[in-house]
Order: C-alpha cells, then sequence, then structure tokens
C-alpha cells in the first residue's frame, strides 16, 4: 500500500532549538495514527509541516504533494483542528457555512446542515454565543462535511468536558472514519482514543521514541507485575521501566519474548500511559 | 480565483462591519443635522429658511445649482475623510486580527493561499471602502434632498423644481466617486505598509505604523537637514493629482460677476488623464505591491505557535 504521508529525515529548527529532530515516518491510508507526546516535545511543529503551515528542512511528502508549497491543493484533501485554532468570535454558523462552501471544493453544506440540526446550535449565533464544547461541536460538523483524506486533530477536545470528549470521538467513528480516510490525532487524553488507534507514534525532545501498529505492540512491549525472587530474575532481563505497586514490582520490557517471562509473574500488555512514561522516562536516562 | 476573492471580501464586511456602518451612521449624522438646521433656521424667517436649500430666494438656476452643489461637496467631504481614518483602522487591524483571536489557524486550514487572502484585504481597503462611501454620499443626498424639497414645498416653494431641477446628480457622483478610487489608489503604499505592519507586528499596530514613519521624517531632518521624506511621503495626502489647478475663474466670472460653471459642476475640476499618467501615482502602485508581498510573505512564513 502507498503511504499517504511520507517523512524523512524532517527537521524544524527556531534558531538554536530544534522543535523536530531528523524525524522518518510512513503513514500508510485507511489508518489511526496517535501523535503522543509532552508538551513541547514537538508534535504540533510536526502536524504544522505535514500542513503546510510552516516550512522544514528533509523531505516530506503528504498525498504526493509538498505541503508548504502546495498547501492550497493539500487543504483540498485535509483538514484539521488544533488546540489553538478556535473558530473566529465574531461570525455567524450561516456565514461560517457560507464561507467553506464558497471556498472548499469538497464542502457539503447539506451535510454540515443535517449534523448541526443534531446538535443545540442555532444558524443564526455567532461563535461568541457558543459554550466551548458547542464550537467544537460546530467545527467538527464543518470538517466531518468535507470529503477529505486526511484528518488532522491536535488537542482537539481539550477544555471539554468528558461527555463532549466522547461524543466526538463517537462521532468521529461512526459518521466519518472509513478505509479511505486516514485520521492522525495528538491528544493529552491518551486514555480516551487508546481503544480507537490502529498505530502510536511517541514523540519527546523532537525525535521519535516509538513508531508501532497496536497490533504487534503487546508482542514487543509485555508488562510483569511479580516479587520476590521472581523479581531478581526478571530485573536480570533488564526491563525498561519498574515500579513498585501494592507490594509488587511491575516491570516494562521491551523485545523480550512472552516465553522467556512465562512463569516470572502476572503477565500483561501496558496501557499505552505507562508505555508512554517508560519511553520518555527511559529516553531521558 | 474569483469565486475565492468574492467570499474573501464578503467575509471582510462580515468581520469589519465599521465599513458600513460608518457610512450609514455619517449619512443619519448628517441628515439628522440637515433637519435640525432646517427647524433651527425656521425659528427666525420663512425667507432664510427657503434659502438655505437654494429655493426661490436665490437669484437663479445657477445659484440654486451652486448651492446645491456646495452642499453636496462638503457632504461628501466628511464621508472622505470618514474614509480615510476607516482605512488606516481597517488596513491595520486586517491581518492582526485573526492572529489576536487565534482564528489564522482556521483560516488556513481551507484551501485559500496567503496571497489570496492578503489580496482580498488590499482590495477592501482600496476599493470596497471607497464603494461603501460612495454609496453612503449618494443614499444622504437622496435622503436629503427628498426632506429639502418636501420642505421647500411645505412652505409653498415648489420643491420639485426648485431643489430635483437644480441638481447635477451624475456630475456631482461621478466626481465624488473619481475622487474617493483615486485616493485609494493614491495612498495605497500606506494601505501596503500597513497591511505589512498588521501582519508582522505583535502589539500596537498603530503605534508600530506610525512610529517609523514620524521617527524617519525627524532623523531625516535632524542629520541631513533635508525634508524629502516627510514632503513626499507623510505629506503625499496633499498631493492627490486628480486636480486640475484652483482657478477662481471658473466658480465666479468675475468680469460679470456671476457664477461660473466650476461652483455647479465638480467634473470640471479633476483631470483624470493627469491622474493616470502621473509618475508618482505609479510608483506609489509599485510601492503598494512591494509591500503587500512583504504581508503575503509574513502571513506564510510567521510561525505562530
Amino acid at each position: 500500500m502507498s503511504s499517504l504521508v511520507s517523512a524523512q529525515g524532517v527537521t524544524k529548527r527556531f534558531g538554536s532549538f530544534t522543535a523536530v529532530d531528523n524525524v522518518s515516518f510512513e503513514v500508510e491510508a485507511g489508518r489511526i495514527l496517535g501523535l503522543i507526546g509532552p508538551n513541547g516535545a514537538g508534535k504540533t511543529t510536526l502536524l504544522k509541516a505535514l500542513l503546510g503551515l510552516t516550512d522544514c528542512e528533509g523531505e516530506l511528502s503528504v498525498m504526493g504533494l509538498d505541503p508548504f508549497k502546495q498547501r492550497k491543493e493539500l487543504m483540498q484533501n485535509i483538514c484539521f483542528i488544533a488546540d489553538v485554532a478556535v473558530l473566529p468570535r465574531w461570525i455567524k454558523v450561516t456565514q461560517l457555512l457560507d464561507y467553506v462552501e464558497a471556498i472548499h471544493p469538497n464542502f457539503s453544506r447539506k451535510r454540515a446542515e443535517e449534523l448541526l440540526r443534531q446538535t443545540k446550535i442555532k444558524s443564526d449565533s455567532k461563535v461568541k454565543e457558543l459554550s466551548k464544547g458547542m464550537v467544537t461541536q460546530l467545527h467538527l460538523s464543518i470538517i466531518m462535511s468535507i470529503d477529505a483524506k486526511l484528518l488532522v486533530l491536535d488537542e482537539p477536545t481539550l477544555g471539554l468536558d468528558i461527555i463532549f470528549r466522547k461524543e466526538f470521538y463517537a462521532n468521529l467513528l461512526n459518521d466519518y472514519f472509513d478505509e479511505e480516510r486516514t485520521i492522525l490525532v495528538t491528544t493529552h487524553q491518551v486514555e480516551e482514543i487508546e481503544n480507537l488507534l490502529t498505530d502510536i507514534m511517541f514523540i519527546n525532545d523532537g525525535r521519535i521514541l516509538l513508531d508501532s501498529p497496536m497490533e504487534t505492540l503487546g508482542d514487543t512491549y509485555i508488562e510483569v507485575a511479580t516479587s520476590g525472587e521472581d523479581a531478581d530474575r526478571a530485573r536480570g532481563l533488564r526491563p525498561i521501566a519498574e515500579n513498585q505497586m501494592f507490594g509488587k514490582s511491575n516491570m516494562l520490557f521491551e523485545g523480550i519474548s512472552r516465553e522467556h517471562l512465562e512463569g516470572l509473574g502476572e503477565l500483561r500488555t501496558p496501557s499505552v500511559a505507562d508505555l508512554f512514561v517508560a519511553k520518555v522516562k527511559g529516553a531521558r536516562s | 480565483m474569483i469565486t475565492n476573492q468574492l467570499a474573501l471580501i464578503k467575509r471582510e464586511i462580515w468581520e469589519h462591519r465599521s465599513i458600513w456602518v460608518t457610512p450609514a451612521a455619517i449619512a443619519v449624522i448628517v441628515t439628522l443635522g440637515v433637519l435640525a438646521m432646517l427647524m433651527f433656521a425656521s425659528g427666525f424667517a420663512a425667507e432664510l429658511d427657503a434659502a438655505i436649500f437654494g429655493a426661490q430666494n436665490l437669484a437663479g438656476e445657477p445659484e440654486r445649482k451652486a448651492a446645491l452643489t456646495a452642499f453636496f461637496l462638503s457632504t461628501s467631504w466628511v464621508f472622505i475623510i470618514a474614509l480615510m481614518i476607516l482605512t488606516v483602522f481597517y488596513s491595520l487591524d486586517s491581518l492582526y486580527a485573526e492572529r489576536k483571536d487565534k482564528s489564522i489557524l482556521f483560516w488556513r486550514s481551507l484551501p485559500v493561499t496567503d496571497a489570496e487572502t492578503v489580496i482580498s484585504k488590499l482590495i477592501t481597503a482600496i476599493f470596497v471602502l471607497p464603494a461603501a462611501a460612495v454609496l453612503g454620499i449618494i443614499g444622504t443626498h437622496i435622503v436629503n434632498l427628498v426632506i429639502a424639497s418636501l420642505w421647500v414645498s411645505m412652505k409653498g416653494g415648489d420643491g420639485g423644481m426648485l431643489v430635483w431641477g437644480s441638481v447635477s446628480f451624475l456630475d456631482n457622483w461621478l466626481a465624488a466617486f473619481i475622487v474617493v478610487v483615486a485616493s485609494g489608489i493614491w495612498m495605497s503604499p500606506f494601505v501596503g505598509w500597513f497591511l505589512l505592519v498588521s501582519a508582522y507586528t505583535k502589539r500596537s499596530p498603530l503605534l508600530m505604523a506610525f512610529m517609523p514613519l514620524i521617527l524617519i521624517g525627524l532623523l531625516e531632518g535632524i542629520i541631513l537637514r533635508t525634508h524629502v521624506f516627510a514632503e513626499n511621503v507623510l505629506a503625499r495626502g496633499d498631493g492627490l493629482p486628480i486636480f486640475r489647478t484652483v482657478d477662481i475663474e471658473r466658480f465666479i466670472e468675475t468680469e460679470e460677476w456671476r457664477v461660473g460653471e466650476g461652483a455647479s459642476s465638480l467634473l470640471t475640476h479633476l483631470d483624470v488623464v493627469q491622474f493616470i499618467s502621473s509618475p508618482a501615482m505609479w510608483a506609489g502602485v509599485a510601492v503598494c505591491a512591494l509591500l503587500s508581498t512583504g504581508a503575503i510573505y509574513v502571513r506564510r512564513f510567521r510561525d505562530e505557535s
């Protein structure tokens, strides 16, 4: 399958600070990739490079286009919601629909109006009169009415309550996603989306720490809850992280087969959050 | 391209309501002023009252035409001065507000180039704002003529003939249109500069736009003891090459002491050929293009994160 996104040695510097450092990865069509990283890790800068909003060094191709040089063509097939990208507060809902309809060749106003009818948003309301949750609903309704190949979400549910967050992802999966479409999402609330992801990528200090399909994550990373002599034997296998809980040692192993770990304790697949913490701490030590 | 431009300009009109609210507000103020004046004057004497709109007390047709043209001219200048102030504030806000309210990423998430966006703001500043001012001028004139003719009729005069029959509509409106558009083009280097500042500055666009201009003028005067920048840039507004040299004979024919054609025809004072063939006008357009390209470049390369 051909790659929808291809990055080779992508680097972005701001003066002496390197926000994205020689990053290479591929994203295939029909995947949901979670880009996870702490604040200042370089996630947003990388997404901006993918969206053609900032220039960068290295080779970057999105749907065969150079994002920075061909941003207009690219934006006909990409949608994005960024954490800091708020809708203009002065605009009315109808004006927003009028504008996107005039500008975007792949926008269906009918679909947007159908989606908005399912919410409490009134068509003559101004964005500044809506709650943050409603603004996100409005933005999502517009995005879901655009027939785009790639959807980029940068902390899309930041500041929303749990009900809106759940609805947001449910709508996205049920009404939007199919094998023709690809979603790239960054979030702090990784537990809420890890079940949706097909692929995961960790980024820290501008570098990729992990790039893996979710289905093979359980083969590569295994967590063992152990104690006593078994814990000492397990430590001999050099876990990448260890913490104590309820009198047991939880050790995280990378690249050690399940057979080697059998009998040392209770085996389980680590959560993405635990794995993320282990990888980031490992990278810092 | 044209569809995008129309949508982008429409967006500017939605966002900057002052584009149409200001001319509408001026129209209302002028009309109320005229009404107040009529009522005030009628309190003194019926003759004075009727004379205000050049009715029967005035000597003849040329005098009536001149009186109405003077009214047209004075109200038009109110709009033109307001337009100049509005253009400064609009241009400085146009690329600054979207960064301030952080909506720039939303606008840039749609298939519109930075060049298209900046061009739409340039067109709005140079053509849409003047067009709104001209509509305001025309609207104000029509409403005030209706009021004046009704008033004169109420006082026993023939409002239709004395007021409507004495107006050079096309002459005056065309003159207002030409002056407003020519002013926009003539002052376009300032619009380009304001757009660049608007795209670049992190705070106080008004201060950041005017401070360098004033400083350059001052420093040139102090260090070089010359005033080239002040005369050619800061005082550019004085040299709009659309006006003919003022000739008093066109207003009053002194030999016979009667009102001249120039008093009732504003068009006779304008010289479009002189404007189009002015090197300073074309130099200004080139500077505007250069500065606007700078604004496009800044919007494109600036990282707001």
